[in-house]
């Protein structure tokens, strides 16, 4: 590859050739490859960042291809997990940026492992349960992290730099949770995410080629359709659990076997133990039950009016049901207690 | 004193879609109490059980927490502006309890 490669970006003075060295030599943990996850990893392997790990614990569908722009036809008609098919975009994206694709629920049990050697971690998930976690485990190891959301046509973003700057604790010290909450759904719209995506892709490149003082400091939202600005100054509480105290307790916590993947009419199954299931082995036991589609990576079946979607490591989705001890049973009687 | 509240776009459905409401108060909580009063539907999104804003829910006078100014009875002034600002999941959700109530530590 020549050296005009990244010659624009050199030529930006903020970054310049020193600033672009650092990126060579920066390693990000993008957890969440969806939208926003698609969006950032994109625009930094282009940047020219060293190494990326994209860890996400969903596969590709139709439903995706509106927003998440890393994906095609191709992907959606493979299931194939996001985490593999956005990694082997990215390699022919930028051949010279190393990229790992992990198939993985972030938990408390392996989240140390999967981005505690970066130097920066990207917020792309879906759920308060994986962003507090990010948020122990950076301010756990002194990692900063940039956290991004976006609902409809509105979006948030905070950078987050450990004992520097509020955390995400200080600014939402508890998620919303309670029997009483539902899944609201409200849709989402490419340009929001693309948004939120810049500003934390801007903010990254900031961070990795030492120019915190360029950092927006703030808490910002906006509306991309109505045109709403709402940029507002966290600060750090005095009394927070997390930056102050230092009580992880997301990252301490049980990780959990069975979760609502909310708007989704999905349940998650995590097995205690990762397992190495024979795929092949699997979908002959299930053929009986229904049609079974597979792949290198998770196989698909479906059963009655669910459909079970097993992956390597015994992990399994399952469609079709909001209750745990349906899904529960499910997966016994069909994966294996 | 009159002053607007901004609403963000995940509230506007309980505010008849408008995405700022003016009103008069002397504080932040009056006008807080003042908005739900006359949006009803919007109280259990900002206050829970015991009348106390929720943790996922942030009041900013301007561009300040009103945590660390003197929270609800922090004064207003002429054409001062206050934001609502929630905690979203994301992925299209509006808010997600995505794992029930298996998961997670206990409320402080």
């Amino acid at each position: 590859m020549s050296s005009d490669r990244y010659s624009r970006q050199v030529l930006f003075p903020p970054i310049g050739p020193e600033g672009q060295a650092r990126l060579r030599r920066s390693r990000v943990a993008i957890v969440g490859c969806g939208a926003l996850g698609t969006a950032q990893a994109d625009a930094l392997a282009r940047a020219g960042i060293g190494a990326l790990r994209l860890v996400d614990r969903d596969f590709v569908e139709e439903s995706n291809l509106q927003r998440q722009t890393l994906f095609d036809e191709s992907d959606a008609r493979d299931s194939l997990p996001k985490a593999v098919a956005a990694a082997r975009k990215l390699k022919g994206i930028n051949s010279q940026v190393e990229v790992e694709g992990i198939i993985a629920d972030a938990t408390s049990a392996n989240v140390e492992n999967l981005v505690g050697g970066a130097h920066l971690i990207l917020d792309g998930t879906d759920n308060f349960e994986t962003r507090y976690l990010l948020n122990d485990v950076a301010l756990k190891r002194g990692i900063p992290w940039i956290y991004g959301a976006v609902v409809g046509s509105y979006a948030a973003t905070l950078t987050v730099l450990p004992q520097r700057t509020p955390c995400l604790a200080c600014v939402f010290p508890e998620p919303p949770r309670g029997g009483h909450e539902t899944c609201d759904t409200a849709g989402v719209i490419g340009p929001a995410v693309a948004w939120a995506a810049a500003i934390q892709v801007a903010e990254a490149l900031k961070i990795l080629v030492g120019r915190e003082e360029d950092l927006h400091g703030s808490l910002l939202a906006y509306d991309i359709w109505r045109h709403r600005w709402q940029p507002v100054r966290p600060q750090r509480d005095p009394d927070c659990l997390a930056c102050q105290k230092r009580q992880f307790r997301y990252l301490e916590g049980q990780a959990p076997t069975v979760m609502r993947l909310c708007g989704r009419d999905s349940m998650q199954i995590h097995p205690l133990e990762s397992r190495d299931l024979n795929l092949e082995a699997l979908r002959a036991r299930l053929e009986p039950f229904g049609p079974v589609r597979a792949n290198a990576f998770l196989l698909k079946c479906a059963i009655d009016s669910y459909e079970l979607t097993v992956f390597a490591d015994g992990r399994a989705i399952i469609r079709g049901t909001e209750e745990p001890a349906v899904a529960r049973s499910l997966y016994a009687k069909y994966i294996g207690s | 004193m009159p002053v607007k509240v901004i609403i963000p776009t995940p509230l506007r459905q309980y505010t008849a879609k408008k995405d700022a409401v003016e009103l008069d108060a002397k504080t932040v909580g009056e006008a807080l109490a003042t908005l739900t009063t006359q949006y009803a539907d919007l109280r259990r999104h900002l206050f829970n059980e015991e009348g106390k804003i929720r943790s996922f829910v942030n009041v900013y006078l301007n561009d300040e927490d009103i945590r660390y100014l003197q929270r609800e009875q922090t004064p207003l002034h002429e054409n001062d502006v206050l934001s609502i600002v929630p905690s979203i999941a994301g992925g299209s959700l509006l808010r997600g309890n995505c794992s029930g109530p298996e998961t997670g530590p206990t409320d402080r």
